[in-house]
This record gives structure tokens, sequence and C-alpha cells, in this order.
């Protein structure tokens, strides 16, 4: 590792200390590392965003290929700015009601191609049989129905409906234990990339 | 204050203890064999078998001619670094082996940096050249919206690369115009862009497309395996390191897994004392109030 | 004499005879050379592709007759291209012959195309079937996703129906839902521990139905706070959410009579980014040691954080949000969690508003639907008759 390097992961490691003292309790190390990111992260995002979408979508289209149509985006955008304004907030809603009116429409088919039809589709398609992807199909199928049931709020859970209810309510405890597993996995992977970083600049520092 | 009260009021800070002591074990097993043991290998290889869903990713790659082009969206940020980095090394790893052309693109903010750490290294270690072997098309925000342009044309939300070169003049964009011309898509995210490439990317225009995800995201996604809206899932840093598996490549994903095994052991046995103590002193309580009738 | 004058220009013939055949045979061999091509594919038939935005064309092909295979199988085909039914060709495309079609497109629509199709085998191209014209176009409605228009009318309609339905004053029933039960317990509880309540709106925007949900919520908790005289601390992510529930807050108070018992410093902006404004927050808990803790709208990985902190800080917590991943979290730490849809249903029963109720409603009918298809489709799928689950794959 160069002099450079050495430098740049000690600054890191020191950093990643900082939020770590987290964990003991608030301090002003770990304020300073917080702050230091956020705001480190807006104004890189700010950066990036002017000249990875400003100039090439505003400014040099207009500017250095002179299309016009591109005033009509352009002008949409700057009215967005109007909301912060109180008496002029009312102008920005015309931005809002063209990106929300193209946003929904396109997203009203797909989201029920994605959402709906084909998980109606992959959820009937297979038969239930005897063998295990055939009981495999039942539980999902028996999965599916419980938890529709128990979203559903037109009528009391009672009766033979709470028992289905119930049943729900436990597969969807189930899923989320799942995810909850998953999600134990996810953030042990960050601290173990931290303390992987760590050992590694302990190494470089010492010569190893 | 029985055994179980006790237990229950421990206080959070030495359970952060433990599970930090718990993962640097197999770090200091490393520094102390390598350094004062003098030993050689000393890394702790944890045997993985690769699941199905990681399998067919790795082969839908596999099964890639040279020359063809694979697009991958980069959409994570530095925080999810540590699970997504290594399945992106490793396709990356696997496709520049096989001479397949790759377009990269990011719909996160931080993603620029992430794929120009991740081609700058590995482009060079397989002597591929920009703009020949693989292009980075840059960043734009609004998934929904440039996923969907994209499939028009990648030319419309990218008119230039990155790097300011227009896209016409370079040549592995030659005779590509859209998703029709690419073999698939792998979208590596750790948020809900993932919702975007399933919605606007493969419900509109239907290629296949594979996803590299965070564990924490993983659950929600398998219903799109079984619906064939999607062909594989690479989920989290196991994910990442059953495909280092299946490449033969050994990167960050496999080096944690030891210290993964180690945590989760650990947090099994917390988990294990907890509800003993939960259902004890439940058991305690109903007992007492049970008495006080 | 004239045997020999018979034998002499029998034998001349003979000579010319013998010089011919190889000639001929030759003839008979190059001929036979030329007409051993791969045999052509038939009806060659190019249409415009159905339900695509334009500028492609289909090419269909029947492969040889199988006695003309057995003669000299073929391997692939050939796709040439023209403007012009005599050509230039431009070959396009080679293809397996397990190929029966072929989609171009990058086609200009309106101009007429011409395709060509030659079979190959050993190294030999057959001469070729040159198609009809075909012009690409494009479509304005993509028939294949037809269900789903259906399916998007028959939705709205109810939703209508049952909206003004509920306008007119009919008291739609809801199920009780145990973390709203709940709410009116906390804050009965944090009023006699003399301890203010904590309400947190959530990460999203103002646009956000979470975050919708999330006022409607607020407005019931700040009414009940104003009958108890308890104070509630409102930290905000966003700027807009901030003013919305200013207006709650300030409304609760002002229907109360109560106006001047309104503190805006009590609902107030923290910043916009994740982690600084989880830090604010668990510091108000720290601090303030609210008797109850409110989560409302969506919560991303800050979540179990905050929960952790009220948890230490010996809070009630009623948790509510649609964000699936972070729905166990909320569940292993906080006393009541209202899942997903049940923080949509919570906010329709709290305001009992004639939209919210009907859509409600609407997806009620809509699972009910759902239900009966899936038990229907499965019998189906069991019983071997696969058509009805077909009928979802739309384009």
């Amino acid at each position: 590792m160069s002099t450079g390097q050495l430098i740049g992961n000690g600054i890191a490691a020191f950093l990643t200390l900082c939020i770590f003292s987290f964990l003991y309790k608030d301090n002003p190390f770990y304020k300073f590392a917080e702050r230091l990111v956020a705001g480190v992260a807006t104004g890189y995002f700010t950066m990036l965003l002017f000249w990875t979408n400003f100039i090439p979508k505003v400014w040099e289209p207009l500017y250095e290929r002179h299309e016009i149509i591109y005033i009509i985006p352009t002008i949409l955008g700057i009215i967005m700015w109007t909301r912060f304004s109180k008496k002029w907030a009312w102008v920005s809603r015309y931005s809002i009601a063209f990106y929300i009116g193209i946003g929904s429409g396109v997203a009203v088919t797909l989201a029920l191609y994605t959402y709906l039809f084909k998980q109606l589709q992959a959820t009937i398609a297979f038969p239930i049989s005897m063998d295990v992807a055939g009981i495999n199909q039942l539980l999902v199928v028996v999965a599916v129905l419980a938890s529709l049931i128990y979203f559903f709020f037109s009528t009391p859970h009672k009766g033979a409906f709470g028992v289905a209810s119930k049943l729900g309510i436990y597969v969807i405890m189930i899923g989320f234990g799942a995810g909850f597993g998953l999600t134990v996995m996810g953030r042990i992977a960050l601290l173990v990339n931290r303390v992987i970083f760590l050992k590694g600049y302990l190494i470089a520092l010492f010569g190893g | 204050m029985n055994i179980f009260e006790k237990i229950m009021k421990v206080d959070r800070r030495w359970v952060y203890l433990a599970i930090g002591l718990a993962v640097s074990i197999p770090a200091v097993y490393e520094l102390v064999a390598t350094y004062i043991l003098k030993k050689e290998n000393t890394t702790i290889n944890i045997p993985i078998t690769p699941s199905p869903e990681v399998k067919k990713v790795y082969d839908f790659v596999e099964s890639m001619k040279p020359g063809e082009h694979l697009f991958i969206c980069v959409d994570y940020d530095p925080s999810s670094m540590a699970e997504l980095n290594p399945m992106t090394t490793a396709i990356v790893n696997q496709a520049f082996a096989k001479d397949i052309k790759i377009i990269f693109v990011t719909l996160s903010q931080f993603g620029p940096g992430l794929v120009e750490q991740i081609t700058s290294s590995l482009a060079a270690a397989h002597n591929k050249v920009r703009g020949e072997d693989y292009a980075f098309l840059g960043y734009r925000p609004y998934p929904a919206i440039t996923i969907l342009a994209m499939g028009v044309d990648f030319r419309v939300p990218f008119p230039e690369d990155y790097y300011g070169t227009p896209l016409d003049s370079l040549p592995i964009m030659d005779g590509i115009k859209n998703f029709n011309n690419l073999k698939g898509v792998i979208e590596l995210t750790s948020g809900n862009t993932a919702d975007f490439w399933i919605t606007y990317g493969n419900g509109r225009y239907g290629f296949p497309l594979a996803l590299g995800i965070t564990g924490v995201m993983s659950a929600n996604y398998y219903q799109y395996l079984s619906s064939d809206q999607l062909l594989g899932i690479i989920p989290g840093v196991k994910g990442a390191a059953e495909y280092e598996e299946l490449v033969g490549f050994p990167g960050d994903g496999k080096a944690q897994m030891a210290y993964q095994v180690i945590a989760h052991a650990v947090i099994l046995v917390f988990i294990i004392i907890s509800n003993i103590a939960f259902f004890g002193t439940r058991k305690r309580k109903g007992g007492m109030e049970g008495g006080a009738q | 004499m004239d045997r020999v004058k018979f034998l002499i220009p029998t034998f001349i013939l003979f000579i010319i005879a013998i010089s011919c055949v190889p000639a001929a045979a030759a003839d008979i061999v190059a001929d036979s050379a030329i007409a051993i091509l791969p045999p052509n594919v038939s009806d060659v038939i190019v249409s415009d592709k159905p339900n695509d935005p334009g500028g492609t064309l289909v090419v269909e092909w029947i492969l040889p007759d199988s006695a003309a295979l057995a003669a000299m199988p073929i391997k692939g085909v050939n796709i040439y291209l023209s403007g012009n039914h005599d050509g230039p060709f431009e070959l396009i495309t080679s293809l397996p012959k397990s190929a029966l079609h072929y989609e171009c497109s990058d086609l200009q629509d309106g101009e007429s195309y011409y395709f060509k199709v030659t079979a190959t085998a050993n190294g030999l191209e057959s001469d070729g079937i040159t198609s009809a014209a075909g012009i690409p176009s494009g479509q304005w409605f993509n028939t294949e996703r037809l269900p789903i228009l259906i399916v998007v009318i028959l939705f709205s309609i109810t939703a209508i129906t049952f909206i003004i339905k509920a306008r007119g004053g009919y008291d739609f029933y809801v199920r009780p839902i145990a973390g709203i039960k709940a709410v009116d317990e906390a804050i009965g509880r944090a009023t006699e521990m003399g301890r203010p309540i904590l309400y947190v709106p959530g990460l999203g925007s103002a646009a956000d139905v979470a975050t919708i949900a999330a006022f409607t919520i607020l407005a019931r908790v700040a009414k009940k706070v104003v009958e108890y005289n308890t104070r509630v601390i409102v930290p905000n992510y966003d700027p807009v959410v901030m003013a919305i529930c200013q207006e709650v807050v300030k409304e609760a108070y002002a229907s109360a009579g109560k106006p001047e018992l309104y503190d805006p410093k009590d609902v107030y902006f923290i910043t916009q980014d994740q982690f600084p404004y989880t830090a604010a927050v668990n510091g108000v808990m720290l601090r303030e040691k609210p008797a109850t803790n409110f989560y409302m709208g969506m919560f991303y990985a800050e979540s179990l954080v905050l929960a952790e902190t009220g948890f230490v800080s010996g809070s009630i917590q009623i948790a509510g949000t649609d964000q699936l991943v972070q729905i166990p979290f909320f569940v292993s730490v906080c006393d009541f969690v209202l899942m997903g849809e049940e923080l949509y249903a919570a906010s329709a029963y709290l305001s009992r508003e004639p939209q919210q109720l009907g859509t409600l409603k609407a997806q009620d009918l809509g699972k009910v639907t759902v239900v009966i298809l899936i038990i229907i489709g499965v019998i189906l799928s069991t019983i071997g008759m696969s058509g009805f689950a077909n009928w979802f794959n739309v384009g």
C-alpha cells in the first residue's frame, strides 16, 4: 500500500471506529462522522446531478443543439421550484400533474401485469399432486389464500374465517422470520466487511 | 429478580460486544496464524453448495457466446458494497473471461464511483478496452423513465457515455439499439430499482432479467422466480459466495463466510437463551397472576 | 468387300460415339452436380408483427417435406432482405433448421420489404423463395393486454360505486384492527404517567400512501391528546410533511376549542438525512422519555434503530408501515404493528372518508375475486385443463 493509500485508508478506518462508537453511546466522534458523510454525499450528488443530467438534458439540447422542444420539460422543471413559495406553490401542481399522470398511466398496466396477472398465473398453473412439487404447490396455494383472508377487512374474523385468518397470520410471520434471518445475514455482512477492512489496514500499517 | 428476568434486562451493549468479538475471531486467527505462527494458507474455507437460483444466473452467463452483449446495472451504494461488490466482481470476471461484451449503467447516484472502481481493476486484469469490450453509459435518475427510454433506444437517455463519448462512436454499441439486441440484463441493487426493472423492464420488454440483491430484500423476490419474471437471483453475501464458487474465483464473498458462520452461531445461541428467558418470565407472571386471583 | 465397306463407317461411328460418351457422361455428371442443391423451403409468408410499436416484420416458412429432406437434409436457413422484389438482397441472418420464423426489426414503417429464405447444407445453398411485400406498421392498442384493461375498468367501476355509496351515507363495515384499539389505551397511559407522546410520520413524502395514512392516524391521536391534555411531539423528515402535520395538529386543538394550547415547537423539521434524523429522534426519546411512541408511514433501515431505542426507554410502541422489509423489525420490538394494508384500513376506519372506504371495499371485492380464481384455477390445472391459467399469461 502506498503512503497515499495508507493515509486514505487510515482516515476510512478512523471514521469506521467513530461510527462504531455509537454502539456504546452517542458522542462527538459519531456526530462528526455522521455529518461528514451527509455533507459529502449531498455535495457529490448535487455535482453528479448537474453534470450527468442538467448538462446533457437541458444545457446541451437548448444551448448547443438548439432543440427548442426541450424548453417544455425545462419550464415544467423550473415550475417545480415554485413549491417553495406560499403564493406561487399552486403553479407546481401542473408539473406534478403531468409527472403523476404519465407515471400512473404507464405504471397501472405494467403493475397489474407484473404484480397480479403473472403472479396469479404462477399460483394456479401448476397442478396439485402427491409428489414433492405437487405438495409444495398445495402449500403455496393454501398460504396465498390464508394470507389474502387475513387482509380481508369487510367481515369480522370469526368461525372458519377466523381460523383461516389465524393461519394467514402464521404464514405471514413465517415469511417475516425468513426475511428477518436474511436481514441478519446482510447486517452481519456489513460488519464483517468493516472487520476485514480493519484487518487489512492493520496488516498494511505494520508492514505485513 | 430471577435468572430469566436478569437475562431479559441484560444491557444490549454486552450483546454488541459478543457479536463484535465473534466476528473478530477469524480475523484474529488469520493474523496470529500468519504473522506469529508463520503458517501458510490460513484462510478458513467453508464448504459452499450453490443454490438453484444462483446457478441459473451462472448458467445464463455461461451459455453466452464470445462477442454477445450483457447488460449490467449497478444500482447500489457504498453501504451495500459488502454484499453486492463480491457478486458484481464475480459476474464481471466470468463475462470478461468468456469475452462477453458488457454494457454498464447505473440508476443510483453512488453507482458511477462503484462502476469505475470495478471496471478499472477488472478490465486491466483481463486486458479489456473501454469502448470495445465494455462501456459505461453513466447515471440517470428516475429509474422507471430511464428503463422505458432504454427499451426504445439506449441513445435516448444516454446520447453519450459517462466519459462524454457519443454512443455511436463506440464500437461496442454497433448494432446495439435497445434491449432486443442484448442477451439479458443483470440488475445489482440494494434498493427498489429491482421493482422498476421487473415492472418496466421485464414487464414491458420481456428480456431475460436476473437480480443480485441484498439479503434484506431477498425474501420478497423469490415469487418472481416461480412466475418466470426472473431467470435467477443472487441473494446477499451467501449468494455472492455461491457465485464465486461456481465461477471458481475466490473473492470477498467466500472470504466472509467463516465470519458469517461464527456470527450466526452466536446469534442463534442468543435467540435460544432469550426465548427461554422470555417464556420463563411470561410463565412466572402468569403463575403470579393466577395465584393473586 | 461389302463387309469392309460396312465396317469402316461403323468403326468410325463407334469411335465418334465413344469419344462423345465421356462428354455426355460428364454433362450428365455436371448436371447432377448443379442439380444437387438443398431443397427449398416453402410458403414464405411475411406479415406485420401484431401488437408492437412498429418497425418489425415476421417471416415464416415451412421446411421441405420429409422426402426431400431424406434426399438431402438441410442444416439451416439464410434470410435475405431487400426493398425490391428482384433484389439486390442482403443477408441479414443465418438460423438453424429448427427455426421456422424470424422477426426483423428496425424497419421503416410504411415501406415495402421483401424477404428471401434459402436452405443451406454442406456449404451449398438453395435458390430460395422470395416472399410477397411486407409493410411494417405500429398498432395503437395491444390486444394481448385486453384482460388488463377489463380488470382496470371493472375495478374502477367497483371503486367508484363504493365511493358514491359511502358519500351517500352508507356505513361500510371495517373490522376492528388491534393496533387502532390500542391507540386510545396508549394515549391514556401517557396521560396517567404525565409523559408526552412521540409520533414519527416516517421518511416518506406527502404523496406516499403510507404517509397519507399517517396523517389520518395523527389526526386521531391529536384529537385524543387534546381531550386528555397530553403533549404530542412530531419530529419530521420532510418539510412538506411537517407543514401538513402542523395543520393536522393545529386543527385538532382548534376543533376542541383549545387553539392556545397548540405549541408549534412540538411539530418540527429535523433533517432530510436518514441517519441524522434517526439520531435526532433517538435523542428526543432519551431526553423526553415519551410514554408512547407511534411509528406510522414509510421506514427504511432506521426502523429497528428507532424501535430499539424506544424499547430501551420503556415506551409502548405502535408501528404501521407498508415497507415489507421493515415489518419484521417492528413486529419483533413493538407492541402493536399495522402491517401493509392494515395501515390503509386503519386510516379508512378512523377517518371514514368516502374515498378511502370505497377503495378499501373495492380492494376487498378484488381479493374475493382473486381467491375464487385461484380455487377454480388450481382445480382446473389439477384435472389437466391448463387453458384457464393461460388466460392470465397476457402479452
